[in-house]
C-alpha cells in the first residue's frame, strides 16, 4: 500500500494541501521559505487547489481525514487547529480566510 | 554507576548514556550488527552525475575525506567503508546533502535519541549549540526540526547501496529528472527497504520514537518544543522532559528520498534519504475517517 495519504487518495479530501505542507515542511526537509515563496505564485494552479484547502481546513479542521496531517508533516503547534492557522497567517498574512 | 559487561566502570557521563543507549537498542530493537554483503563493482560502476553529485574517484574520494575529515567529523563513518562506498559518500558531502550526516552510522544510538526527545541536531559540532537545539546545517541559528521519528542506516555500505539504487528507481529518476523551476518541488519519494537491500538488510536500521503523551502525539511535539525551548533560555520547563523509545522493526519499512533543487546546477538533488519504519496505516476507511 502506497505510504502517503495522497498517494492512497490521491482524489481525496485536503490531498493536495497535505502533500504540499509535507513536501516543505516535513522535519527532515523543513523549507517554509520556498514554501513561502511558492504560495506567492498566485497563478499556479496547484497553489490555488492549496489556499483553497488550507481556507477550508482553517475554517472546519474537523474535516481534516483522521490524523493524516498530523503524521505527515509532523508540527509542534499542538493540534491541527493552531497548526493551520499558523500556517495561514505565514502564508497569507492578513488576509481573511 | 553503571557497570558495563567489559566490567569497566562507566564514570563519564556522556559515555555512560552512550552505553545506556545502545543497550535498549540491542534489547527493544531488531539490530543486527552483522556486516552487509556489499557488491563493490555495483557501487564502482555507478556514475554520480546520476544523482547530480560531482564527479569523483575513489583516489579523489579518499583525499577528499583526508583533507576535510576534520572539519567534518561525520566522514570518519567513512572508515568502515569499502573504497567505493566511500567514493559515493565523498560525493555526497561534496554537493551539500545530508542524508549521510544525521541518518549514516556515524549519528550514534545517543545521538539519535537525543535528536528526537531534545531536538539535539548530530550535524551540530558545538555542543552549547547542540544543547540549545540550534540546527548545524542551516543559517541564521534557526532552531533543528525533529519529526517523531530519527533513524540511521548504521553501514556505510549498505547506506551507498540504498542510496544508488533508489536514485534509479523510476519514482526517483522521475523526480531527479523534471527540470528546475517555479512550480512545486517533487514530493518525497518512499521505496520499500525490501527493494533497495535484502530483506534482512533492514535490521541495519535503528532508530527512536518520540514516546507519545497520554497517547496523544501531537501533545508530544508540542511538548517537546515547550521543553527544548524553556531549557535553551535557562527556564525550568514546566512540561515533562520528553521520552524516547527504540523502534522495535523496520520489517516493511521504507527508505524515503526527499528533494530539494540545486538552482547552480539547475536540477533537483536528492537532499536527504532515510529509513522509516513501517507506515502504521489507518485501519479505518477513509470516509470513516471523516466527520459527517
Amino acid at each position: 500500500m502506497a505510504p502517503f495519504y495522497w498517494e492512497r487518495h490521491p482524489n481525496g479530501p485536503f490531498a493536495t494541501l497535505i502533500e504540499i505542507a509535507t513536501t516543505y515542511l516535513d522535519p527532515e526537509n523543513y523549507n517554509p521559505e520556498a514554501l513561502e515563496r511558492l504560495a506567492r505564485q498566485e497563478g499556479d494552479q496547484e497553489m490555488r487547489v492549496f489556499k483553497s484547502e488550507l481556507r477550508e481546513a482553517v475554517k472546519d479542521p474537523s474535516q481534516l481525514p483522521g490524523d493524516e496531517l498530523s503524521r505527515s508533516v509532523q508540527y509542534e503547534d499542538g493540534s491541527p487547529e493552531a497548526f493551520l492557522h499558523r500556517l495561514w497567517r505565514d502564508l497569507y498574512g492578513d488576509e481573511t480566510p | 554507576m553503571v557497570e558495563p559487561p567489559q566490567g569497566q566502570v562507566l564514570d563519564d557521563p556522556e559515555r555512560r548514556r552512550e552505553e545506556s543507549a545502545e543497550s535498549r537498542q540491542r534489547v527493544e530493537g531488531d539490530w543486527d550488527e552483522r556486516p552487509f554483503k556489499v557488491d563493490r563493482a555495483e557501487l564502482a560502476r555507478f556514475d554520480l552525475k546520476r544523482a547530480g553529485l560531482p564527479d569523483m574517484s575513489v583516489e579523489s574520494a579518499a583525499k577528499y575525506i583526508e583533507e576535510h575529515r576534520a572539519s567534518r567529523p561525520w566522514l570518519a563513518m567513512t572508515d568502515r567503508a569499502c573504497p567505493e562506498a566511500r567514493r559515493i559518500i565523498a560525493a555526497l558531502d561534496a554537493a551539500g546533502g545530508h542524508a549521510h550526516i544525521r541518518h549514516e552510522g556515524w549519528v550514534t544510538e545517543e545521538a539519535n535519541r537525543s535528536r528526537v526527545a531534545y531536538r539535539e541536531d548530530p550535524a551540530q559540532l558545538d555542543p552549547e549549540r547542540r544543547h540549545a537545539g540550534i540546527d548545524g546545517l542551516r543559517e541564521n541559528d534557526k532552531g533543528h526540526r525533529s519529526g517523531d521519528v530519527t533513524t540511521r542506516i548504521t553501514d556505510p555500505d549498505a547506506f551507498a547501496t540504498a542510496f544508488i539504487r533508489g536514485v534509479e528507481h523510476p519514482r526517483v529518476r522521475e523526480a531527479l529528472d523534471r527540470p528546475t523551476g517555479s512550480s512545486k518541488w517533487p514530493g518525497e519519494v518512499a521505496i520499500p527497504i525490501s527493494d533497495l537491500l535484502d530483506p534482512d538488510d533492514c535490521r541495519l536500521c535503528t532508530g527512536w520514537r518520540l514516546e507519545p503523551v497520554d497517547g496523544n502525539i501531537d501533545t508530544a511535539r508540542q511538548n517537546r518544543s515547550d521543553w527544548v525551548t524553556a531549557r535553551a533560555a535557562g527556564r525550568k520547563p514546566d512540561v515533562p522532559e520528553p521520552r524516547a523509545a527504540p523502534v522495535s522493526t523496520f520489517r516493511g519499512g521504507e527508505i524515503v528520498f526527499a528533494f530539494a533543487p540545486n538552482d547552480s546546477e539547475k536540477r533537483y538533488q536528492v537532499v536527504t534519504m532515510f529509513p522509516r519504519p513501517a507506515h502504521q496505516q489507518s485501519d479505518v476507511p477513509l470516509e470513516n475517517q471523516l466527520k459527517e
